[in-house]
C-alpha cells in the first residue's frame, strides 16, 4: 500500500474511532437515562447522526462490512427515533453489541483483530426487529429467489446479491446452454457482453441440466438495464426477471402480540418509509447536519501521527545533547579568568536556551497526553456487558477521567484494565441474592479512580465484592505446585493473595468468555511492567478488592540511573529503582545457589551484572546494589559504580538485535556515549524465573516476592 | 562535538559516492554494461559491495558493545540519533577479528530494507567500475565464503586475457550478507 493510501486509511481509522467512542459514550448515557425512566431523545438523535456519518465514510472508503453494520444500526435508531421501537434494555443491548462489532471491525482494519463475527449481531438485530424489520435487514426477502440457489452461494456472492437487492437493482435469471468443449470461451464471451450493463452474481449448473456434450447454466444477474435490452445481448437464451414479493405484505406491521424484545407495534404504518424517493428526501437534511458537525470538529483539532511526535521528541533529545555539550564548554571556560565577561554572557544564553528547551519538551509531551476518560468509557461498556452476562447488578463509578497519560501507554492499558474489570465482575462482585443475604446493596460497585502522583499516574480498580479468599488461593497455589505447604506457612494473608499474580495460577479449566479468557493476572503484571509500571493488590474478605496500577506519565522521556560495570555503562529507569546501597561483601550469603543479602530484615536475591552479561570484567569486592522492584518482586543488581541520574530518551535497538534479551533500548548520553538501557521486567523474569517453583526454598521472601 | 562534525563531513563524502542510475553506467564506447562497486579491505583481502547498496561511510566512532549479542555484532552506535547495529565484516566472514582501533577502519552503512546496518571494514580503497566481462561468477570460491559472494572482479581482464596473479576483488552480495 502506498504511503498516501496508508495516510488516508489512518485518517479514516482515526475519525471512525472517534465516532465509535462518542457513540458508546452516548449509549451509556442513554442506558443510564433509560434505567431512570428519562431517556433523552437528543441522545438518540446524536447516536443516529454518528452512525449515519460512520456509514457514509465507511462506504466512501470501501469498508463494506463496517458500512453494513452501521446501516443496520442506523435503521434501528431510526425506528427508535420515530418511536416505532421502544427504548428498552433489549434494544440497548443490540445497540451496544453493534458498537462493539464496529469497534472490532475497526480493529480488523488496523490488523489487530483477525476475525469479526458480524453474523451474531445481525441475528440479534433481526430478532429485535422481528417481522417489521425483516425487509430492512434482509433485503433478499423481497425477492422470489430459489432457496436452493441461495444455499449454495459463496459468502461473497451472497454479499453482492444482498448489496444489489438493498439498492433495489432488479434481478434476472438467465439460462444458457454451452457446449462442454467451448464452455470457457463461451462463458467469457457472455461475461464480457454483459459486464457493461449487468453484474453476474453467480452461475450454477442448472438442475435439469445437460445433454451429453452440452451443459446448461443458470446465471443470476443484477442489472438496471431494461429486460428488452438484456434480451438482445443474450440472444435466444431464456431470461426472466425475478419477481419481487408483494410490497404491502412485506412491510406490513407485525401482529402486536408475540413481538418480543421490547418491540411495540408501530403506531404509524411505515410502508412508505423504506421505499422510493421518500428515503432520499428524508436523508438529505440529515446529511447536511452530519457533515456540518464533522467540519466543525475538524476545524478545532489537528490529528497528528504519533510517529511525528516521536520525531520531535528525538530532535529535542538531540538538542539536549547540544545543551550538555555547551555546558561542558562552559565548564572549561570557567577556568579561564581572562574570558570571564564573555563566559558570563554565554552562561546567560545557555540558561535561556535551557528554559526554552524545557518548555518545548513539556509542550511536545503535553500533545502526547490524552485523558483516560476515553479508555474508561470503553471499560464502562465492558462492565455493562459482563454484568449482564453474569446476571449481576453492577454500577461503575469513575473518578479522574480527565487525568492525562501518554497516548502510547493508554493503548497498552486497555487490555490489562479490561481483564481486571472482568475479574471484578466475574469473581469479585457477588450475586444479587448473596449480596442481599449479607446485607449489602444488591447493586455491586466497581470504582475506577485515576489521579496523578508526581511523575506517575495511579489507576485503581476497586470492587465492593467478596474479596479474595486467602485460604482458597493458598489451596490452589499448593495444588498447582506453585509453592509447598512448608513455605506457605510463613505467609500472611496479604502475602498469600499476591500469589494470584503467579504464572499458572489461573487455569484453563475455568476459562469462560467472561472473566479469564485464559490469560492470568501474571500477564497483566508483565504488561504493566513493560510500561514501566507496577501493579499491587489489596483485598479484604467481605469488603472488596483493590488493584492499584502505578504508571509513568510518559514513555518518551524518563529519568534513569546511570551505572558502570567494568568498561560498560548501563542505564536503568528510575521508575523501577527502589534504592541503591553500598554492597557489603560480607553480607552476601548463598541460599540454594543464589546470592542473597538481607535488607531491613528481608532477604533480597542479588545478581552481578558482570556475570549475568558475561562482560569479562573481573569480579570486584566493592560495588553497589541497585534494588529494583516490580510490584512485589525485587532484585538487587550489583554494579561497580553509580554515575548518577539523567533524563534519557530511550530508542529502540534495531531488528537485528531483537533476539537479545535484557535491554529496553539504548540512549545517547550526550558525551558521545551510547549506553544500553536495561529492561528491568525481562531481567527480573529471567533471574527470578529459576525460582518459579519455590518448593525447595523455605525463604519467606522468595515465596512472597520471588517467583515469577 | 567531534562526532557531529564527523557526520557532517562524512555525509558530504558519501554524496560524492552517490550511486548513479544503472542506465547511466553503461559505457559510452561499448554496449557492455558496467557496474560500480565500493572496494574495501577486510583482513588483507580486497572486497567490494555494489555502490548503490552503501548509503554512507563513517569513520570508526566509539561503539558500545552489546552483551549477549551474536559474535559478529560489534555493538551499537548513534548515527544522527538513530541507534545503529554495527557488524564486524571480518567475524561475519569467518576471519580473524580485528584487534584494537585502526585509523583506516570505516563503517559502511548498508540498508537491508527494514534496518540500516553498519559494516566494519579495515579500509575503504576506491570506487571500481567493472564491465560485465570483468566479473566472474562465484563458483570457484571456498565453501565458507560462497554464500555471501556474487562473483569475483578482475579489473582489466576483459577479452579473456586473465593474467594469473592479477588483482582479484571478492564481490559480496549485500542481500545474503545481511540476511
Amino acid at each position: 500500500m502506498s504511503d498516501e493510501a496508508d495516510r488516508v486509511r489512518d485518517e479514516f481509522l482515526a475519525e471512525s474511532q472517534e465516532i465509535v467512542e462518542s457513540l458508546s459514550r452516548d449509549l451509556l448515557l442513554l442506558d443510564h437515562g433509560q434505567k431512570h425512566g428519562r431517556a433523552d431523545p437528543d441522545l438518540v438523535n446524536s447516536v443516529f447522526r454518528g452512525v449515519h456519518t460512520l456509514k457514509g465514510i465507511a462506504g466512501m472508503f470501501g469498508y463494506r462490512e463496517l458500512s453494513e453494520i452501521a446501516h443496520v444500526l442506523e435503521d434501528l435508531l431510526d425506528h427508535l427515533r420515530l418511536g416505532r421501537v421502544q427504548l428498552a434494555q433489549s434494544s440497548l443491548d443490540v445497540l451496544f453489541e453493534g458498537v462493539e462489532v464496529l469497534q472490532r471491525l475497526l480493529g480488523a482494519i488496523r490488523g489487530e483483530v483477525h476475525e469479526v463475527d458480524i453474523a451474531s449481531f445481525r441475528r440479534s438485530a433481526t430478532a429485535l426487529f422481528g417481522a417489521t424489520a425483516a425487509p430492512v435487514t434482509d433485503p433478499l426477502a423481497a425477492y422470489d429467489l430459489d432457496p436452493s440457489m441461495l444455499g449454495v452461494l459463496t459468502e461473497y456472492e451472497e454479499h453482492r446479491l444482498r448489496t444489489n437487492a438493498e439498492m433495489r437493482v432488479p434481478l434476472y435469471r438467465l439460462r444458457v446452454r454451452f457446449a462442454l468443449s467451448s464452455i470457457d470461451t463461451d462463458l467469457d464471451g457472455l461475461k464480457s457482453r454483459l459486464k457493461p450493463v449487468a453484474e453476474i452474481i453467480t452461475y450454477l449448473p442448472s438442475v435439469e441440466s445437460s445433454g451429453d456434450d452440452t451443459i446448461e447454466l443458470e446465471v443470476l444477474l443484477a442489472s438496471a438495464t431494461p429486460l428488452s435490452d438484456l434480451r438482445q445481448l443474450v440472444g435466444d437464451a431464456p431470461i426472466d426477471a425475478i419477481a419481487t414479493r408483494d410490497r404491502p405484505s412485506r412491510t406490513m406491521p407485525p401482529p402486536p402480540a408475540g413481538s418480543g424484545g421490547g418491540m411495540v407495534a408501530p403506531s404509524v404504518a411505515p410502508p412508505a418509509m423504506r421505499t422510493g424517493e421518500g428515503e432520499g428526501r428524508d436523508l438529505a437534511p440529515r446529511d447536511a447536519g452530519a457533515e456540518a458537525i464533522a467540519v466543525r470538529a475538524v476545524a478545532k483539532t489537528v490529528r497528528v501521527d504519533i510517529s511525528k511526535l516521536d520525531h520531535l521528541m528525538n530532535v529535542i533529545g538531540e538538542l539536549g545533547i547540544v545543551r550538555s555539550a555547551v555546558g561542558r564548554v562552559l565548564d572549561r571556560l570557567g577556568a579561564r579568568s581572562d574570558l570571564r565577561p564573555i563566559t558570563a554572557e554565554l552562561h546567560r544564553i545557555h540558561r535561556s536556551f535551557e528554559r526554552h528547551l524545557e518548555a518545548l519538551q513539556d509542550g511536545v509531551l503535553d500533545v502526547r497526553m490524552v485523558p483516560l476518560g476515553q479508555t474508561f468509557d470503553r471499560l464502562a461498556r465492558a462492565v455493562r456487558q459482563v454484568a449482564r452476562e453474569h446476571e449481576k447488578e453492577v454500577r461503575l463509578v469513575v473518578n479522574g477521567g480527565d487525568t492525562e497519560i501518554d497516548k502510547l501507554i493508554v493503548e497498552e492499558l486497555i487490555d490489562p484494565l479490561l481483564h481486571l474489570i472482568r475479574n471484578a465482575v466475574g469473581h469479585g462482585i457477588e450475586s444479587r441474592d448473596q449480596r442481599a443475604r449479607i446485607g449489602k446493596d444488591p447493586t455491586g460497585i466497581i470504582a475506577l479512580n485515576a489521579y496523578q502522583k508526581g511523575n506517575h499516574v495511579v489507576i485503581e480498580v476497586e470492587d465492593d465484592g467478596a474479596g479474595i479468599d486467602a485460604q482458597r488461593v493458598l489451596a490452589r497455589a499448593v495444588e498447582r505446585k506453585l509453592l509447598d505447604i512448608q513455605s506457605a506457612r510463613d505467609l500472611d494473608d496479604q502475602e498469600i493473595k499476591q500469589l494470584v499474580f503467579l504464572p499458572g495460577f489461573s487455569t484453563a479449566d475455568e476459562v469462560t468468555d467472561l472473566s479469564g479468557r485464559g490469560v492470568g493476572l501474571d500477564v497483566v503484571r508483565t504488561n504493566i511492567g513493560r510500561l514501566g509500571g507496577v501493579i499491587d493488590l489489596h483485598s479484604t474478605t467481605g469488603i472488596g478488592t483493590k488493584f492499584t496500577l502505578t504508571l509513568p506519565i510518559t514513555l518518551a522521556i524518563l529519568s534513569a540511573l546511570v551505572m558502570r560495570v567494568g568498561n560498560h555503562t548501563f542505564a536503568i529507569p528510575l521508575t523501577v529503582v527502589q534504592e541503591a546501597l553500598f554492597l557489603d561483601p560480607n553480607a552476601i550469603r548463598v541460599v540454594d545457589g543464589r546470592e542473597m543479602i538481607t535488607l531491613r530484615g528481608q532477604s533480597l536475591p542479588v545478581v552481578r551484572l558482570a556475570e549475568l552479561f558475561r562482560t569479562g570484567d573481573p569480579p570486584r569486592q566493592r560495588g553497589y546494589v541497585v534494588v529494583t522492584s516490580l510490584g512485589q518482586r525485587r532484585l538487587g543488581i550489583v554494579v561497580d559504580a553509580l554515575e548518577g541520574q539523567q533524563d534519557i530518551v530511550t530508542k529502540a535497538l534495531g531488528p537485528s538485535l531483537a533476539s537479545v534479551r535484557g535491554f529496553a533500548g539504548a540512549t545517547d548520553l550526550g558525551d558521545q556515549r551510547v549506553v544500553l538501557v536495561l529492561d528491568a521486567p525481562s531481567l527480573l523474569d529471567e533471574v527470578l524465573s529459576a525460582d518459579t517453583r519455590v518448593a525447595s526454598s523455605s525463604s519467606h521472601d522468595l515465596a512472597r516476592g520471588g517467583p515469577s | 562535538m567531534t562526532q557531529r562534525s564527523n557526520d557532517g563531513s562524512l555525509s558530504s563524502s558519501s554524496s560524492s559516492l552517490a550511486p548513479a542510475p544503472r542506465a547511466a553506467l553503461a559505457s559510452p564506447r561499448t554496449t557492455e554494461a558496467t557496474y560500480e562497486f565500493l572496494a574495501f579491505e577486510v583482513s588483507g583481502d580486497r572486497m567490494g559491495l555494489p555502490l548503490g547498496s552503501v548509503k554512507e561511510i563513517l569513520k570508526l566512532a566509539p561503539i558500545t558493545p552489546v552483551p549477549r549479542a551474536p559474535g559478529e555484532v560489534l555493538g551499537i552506535l548513534s548515527v544522527r540519533g538513530r541507534i545503529t547495529t554495527v557488524i564486524c565484516l571480518r567475524t561475519k566472514l569467518g576471519m580473524v577479528p580485528p584487534r584494537g582501533a585502526s585509523r583506516s577502519a570505516r563503517i559502511l552503512l548498508v540498508d537491508r530494507g527494514h534496518e540500516i546496518l553498519g559494516l566494519r571494514v579495515d579500509a575503504v580503497t576506491e570506487v571500481l567500475r567493472l564491465r560485465a566481462s570483468e566479473i566472474e561468477p562465484a563458483d570457484a570460491i571456498g565453501a565458507g565464503l560462497a554464500e555471501h559472494v556474487t562473483g569475483l572482479g578482475r579489473p582489466n581482464s576483459a577479452g579473456g586475457n586473465v593474467v594469473s596473479g592479477g588483482e582479484v576483488i571478492v564481490l559480496l552480495d549485500p542481500v545474503a550478507l545481511l540476511r
